[in-house]
C-alpha cells in the first residue's frame, strides 16, 4: 500500500512523502488515521532532544479506523474505530503481570529502535525500500499505519475520533499522573509546572477529584488563560514572579501536597520538588533529553520525606483506562473538544510545531481526509 | 575483577580497536557526527579522542589520540563511563537508554549527533568481540 506521511528526514527537517506500507503481519493491525495530536514529544524528536533514528514517521497520539488485520488478531476487525496506544505492552513480563504495563520493556526497546517489537518497521521509501522508522510503535502522522494489536483500543461505534485521538496520550497521561501516580485526594493542593497539553489534563484530573487549590505555572498568558478554563484556581506567570514564593503563599508556607512537572526541564523539575510540602509528592511527567541531570538538595529527602517520582503514560493500562475516560467524556465531566485549538493538514506539521512552541494552541491536531 | 588491569591495557584494547575502525567502512560515520568525540574512562583512568580527518571517503577517517594528547581539542560529544562499562558497550551488552538513566554513562553534547552512529553499531559490536577473541592486538 502507498501512503502519504510526514517524515522526519533528519533532525529539524520534515518532508511530506509517499511511502510504501507493509501489510499487517501476525498480531498486527493497520489503522487508517482520522486525527493525530501534536505533542511536545514529537517536537523533542524533531529537534534532536529526544534522539531517535531517522528517517522516521512521527506522531503517537491518534485515532482512526481499522483498515486490515494480520493473522491471529481477535480483538478488532476492519471498520472498528480505535484509538492508538504508544505502549503496547507484552502482557507477560513482571511489569505487565504486576499491573504496571507502562514499564514493559518490550515497547520501550522497540521505541528506542524506532521499530515494531519484532524489529521491523512497516514503512519504506524509494526504489531500494529504505526503512523509515516509526515513532513509539505508532507513526500516527501517516494516512495509514501498522501497529501491534495491543497498540489499539476499540471504541464504541460513532465515537468522535478527533476528540478520541487525544485520549491516546495527553489526556491519559495528565489525568493518570493525578489519579494514579500522585493519587491526589479531595482537598489536597496541587501545582502544575507547564500548562500545555499534558498540564491542562493534570488540571482537569485534579479538578475532577476536587483538589484545592490548583495552581498553574507557565510563562504564556494564553496558556494560563487556558489553565483557568481547565480548572486552575490560581495562575502564576513564572517570568514575572517567583513560582515558589506564590505557591508557599497560597499554601500557608507549607508547599503543595502534589506538584507536577509537565515541561521536561531540569530547572522546573527542581522547582516542582522544592514547591512540595514535607511528605508531599513531586511527579515528573515532562520528558527531558536523556542526558539531562537535575540538581536537588540532598538533605531534603530524609529530613522532609518528600517523594520525587516519575509518570510514564499516566501509569495507565490503556485498555482499562481509555474506555473509562470516554465514559467521563460522555457524561460531560471530561472536556476533550476544548483541548483542540486548531486543525492542520498532514503537510502542515511544521506550522503545528510553531503554534505549539508559541503557546497559541492547547493541542494542535493533524486531521486526515476520511 | 576489572576488565582492564591498567591504563595501558585500556589503551591497547579500546584504543587499538578504535584504530582498526579508522580504516573500516563504519569509520566513515564519524563524518556524519560532525566533530570530535571524546571518551573519558574511569577505573582505570584514561581518555581517547576521535578527531575526524576530512575529506569524507578518505581513510583513515579519523585520528585516535590518547591521554593528554586528547586534551588539546574541544570535543563535540563527550562520553564518560567506567572502562568496564565501555568494554560491555562495545560488546553490544549495554542498553544505552538504561545506562544513561542510571548514570553508568554520562553524555555531554548533542546526543542527536550520536544517533548517526547508533543504528550502525550492530556491525561494529562483532568486530570488537573478534578483536578481543583475537588477543586485542597483543
Amino acid at each position: 500500500m502507498r501512503v502519504q506521511a510526514s517524515v522526519l528526514a533528519d533532525y529539524g527537517r520534515l518532508e511530506l512523502e509517499e511511502l510504501s506500507l507493509d501489510d499487517p503481519g501476525p498480531g498486527e493491525v493497520a489503522v487508517r488515521l482520522r486525527a493525530a495530536g501534536v505533542c511536545h514529544s514529537d517536537y523533542h524528536v524533531y529537534s534532536g532532544d529526544l534522539p531517535l533514528p531517522t528517517p522516521m514517521v512521527l506522531g503517537h497520539e491518534g485515532a482512526g479506523v481499522v483498515a486490515a488485520v494480520g493473522p491471529g488478531v481477535t480483538s478488532v476487525r476492519p471498520g472498528d474505530p480505535v484509538v492508538l496506544s504508544w505502549l503496547p505492552s507484552c502482557g507477560r513480563c513482571r511489569f505487565c503481570l504486576s499491573g504496571r504495563p507502562e514499564l514493559c520493556r518490550v515497547p520501550a526497546t522497540a521505541a528506542q529502535h524506532g521499530t515494531l517489537p519484532g524489529g521491523r518497521t512497516p514503512f519504506r521509501r524509494g526504489a531500494a525500500g529504505e526503512p523509515v522508522y516509526q515513532f513509539s510503535l505508532t507513526g500516527a502522522f501517516a494516512e495509514v499505519t501498522v501497529v501491534p494489536e495491543s497498540g489499539v483500543v476499540r471504541l464504541p461505534p460513532g465515537t468522535d475520533l478527533e476528540a478520541a485521538a487525544l485520549l491516546g496520550c495527553s489526556v491519559l497521561t495528565g489525568t493518570g499522573a493525578v489519579w494514579r501516580t500522585a493519587a491526589v485526594q479531595p482537598g489536597e493542593s496541587v501545582a502544575v509546572f507547564g500548562a500545555g497539553g499534558i498540564g491542562l489534563n493534570v488540571l482537569q484530573g485534579a479538578h475532577l477529584v476536587s483538589a484545592y487549590p490548583r495552581i498553574a505555572i507557565d510563562v504564556s498568558e494564553r496558556r494560563l488563560a487556558a489553565a483557568s478554563e481547565f480548572g486552575a484556581t490560581h495562575v502564576v506567570r513564572a517570568d514575572q514572579a517567583s513560582a515558589l514564593d506564590r505557591i508557599l503563599e497560597l499554601t500557608g508556607g507549607e508547599g503543595v501536597d502534589a506538584a507536577f512537572e509537565a515541561i521536561g526541564r531540569p530547572e522546573t523539575i527542581a522547582q516542582a520538588f522544592n514547591a512540595t510540602r514535607a511528605g508531599g509528592r513531586a511527579v515528573v511527567i515532562g520528558v527531558a533529553p536523556p542526558n539531562a541531570e537535575v540538581a536537588l538538595n540532598a538533605f531534603a529527602f530524609p529530613s522532609q520525606e518528600k517523594t520525587l517520582t516519575g509518570c510514564w503514560y499516566g501509569q495507565s493500562s490503556p485498555a482499562r483506562d481509555i474506555p473509562a475516560l470516554l465514559r467521563l467524556h460522555a457524561e460531560g465531566s471530561l472536556r476533550l473538544r476544548p483541548l483542540m485549538s486548531r486543525r492542520y493538514g498532514l503537510g502542515e506539521l511544521g506550522q503545528a510545531f510553531e503554534a505549539m512552541l508559541a503557546g497559541s494552541v492547547n493541542r494542535a491536531l493533524i486531521v486526515f481526509d476520511s | 575483577m576489572a576488565v582492564f588491569a591498567d591504563t595501558d591495557a585500556l589503551y591497547r584494547t579500546l584504543g587499538g580497536f578504535f584504530q582498526t575502525l579508522t580504516t573500516a567502512e563504519e569509520g566513515q560515520l564519524i563524518h556524519r557526527v560532525g566533530g570530535p568525540v571524546l571518551f573519558v574512562y574511569h577505573r582505570p583512568e584514561g581518555r581517547l579522542l576521535w578527531s575526524p580527518l576530512p575529506p569524507p571517503g578518505e581513510r583513515p577517517a579519523f585520528r585516535v589520540s590518547y591521554g593528554d594528547e586528547a586534551a588539546g581539542e574541544i570535543p563535540l560529544l563527550t562520553f564518560e563511563q567506567d572502562a568496564d562499562t565501555a568494554h560491555r558497550f562495545w560488546l553490544g551488552e549495554i542498553d544505552l537508554a538504561q545506562a544513561l538513566a542510571r548514570q553508568q554513562l554520562r553524555a555531554i553534547g548533542p546526543l542527536s549527533r550520536a544517533m548517526k552512529l547508533l543504528p550502525h553499531l550492530d556491525t561494529v559490536y562483532p568486530r570488537y568481540a573478534a578483536w578481543i577473541a583475537g588477543g586485542a592486538g597483543a
